[in-house]
């Protein structure tokens, strides 16, 4: 992934993060993993760590530890209905950036097409 | 329970000891994660700037810190797969988590607030 890659998924990964979880509990590296399989393929495991911490902070998901058969327990997020609200919000949000800079771009390749 | 008089000079004694436990964790991580573990520890104590006012949500921040590299140890993962590409913007990312009582807040308040009075007030 470039640069720019990185710095627009700063803004969107804790919705995306909580778009998987959506779909089904996970612990840190599950997440990481199901992130790759869509592509984010040089996503740091340290990142959605990190991302996990703050959106629990944030009160969007509830944390189960559960014992793994080795070393210490594994923490298992669950998007709440607060983590719920905030991914409808986001997917709003996303909606709207995603239309209006699709429009955005018609009408400059549009407005270079007449003026060649 | 009520802290004890000398706490008020020397600081929490639960911190103090908060603060021995994470230290020992750290301390038995197998390398190279207890290296980069520390790496990390001390560009936070540089960088951080979040104890000043709550010790509890810098024990949180540490305790954190201290599950991820037990993790990392007992599965192998490679320290590349932990911090990625960039090992400065990972400790920025990891301790913004945390970044709710940072001393820089304040001054963000302050200055949100002197703004907002200002509103209305000016002549047109």
């Amino acid at each position: 992934m470039g640069k720019q890659t990185t710095e627009m998924l700063k803004g969107t990964l804790e919705g995306i993060v909580l778009a998987i979880l959506a779909v089904q509990p996970a612990y840190g590296y599950e997440i990481t993993a199901r992130l790759r399989d869509q592509g984010f393929s040089d996503i740091a495991e340290g990142t959605v760590y990190a991302l996990l911490v703050r959106i629990e902070q944030r009160g969007f998901v509830d944390v189960e530890k559960v014992p793994s058969e080795k070393g210490p327990p594994r923490k298992v997020y669950t998007i709440n209905a607060q983590g719920g609200a905030y991914l409808e919000e986001f997917w709003r949000t996303w909606s709207f950036l995603a239309e209006r800079i699709e429009q955005l771009h018609h009408r400059i390749e549009r407005t270079n097409e007449e003026g060649e | 329970m009520a802290a004890k008089w000398y706490e008020l000079i020397t600081g929490s004694l639960d911190d103090k000891k908060a603060y021995r436990q994470y230290k020992a964790r750290i301390a038995a991580l197998p390398e190279p994660y207890g290296t980069a573990a520390k790496a990390f520890e001390r560009y936070f104590m540089y960088n951080g700037g979040i104890t000043d006012g709550d010790s509890a949500v810098m024990i949180t921040m540490l305790n954190d810190f201290a599950d991820l590299w037990e993790r990392a140890a007992v599965d192998g993962t490679p320290i590349e797969d932990i911090v990625g590409d960039d090992p400065v913007e990972f400790a920025e990312a990891f301790a913004a988590a945390y970044a709710g009582k940072r001393w820089i807040d304040k001054e963000r308040n302050r200055l949100t607030e002197t703004i907002q009075n200002l509103e209305g007030k000016e002549e047109r």
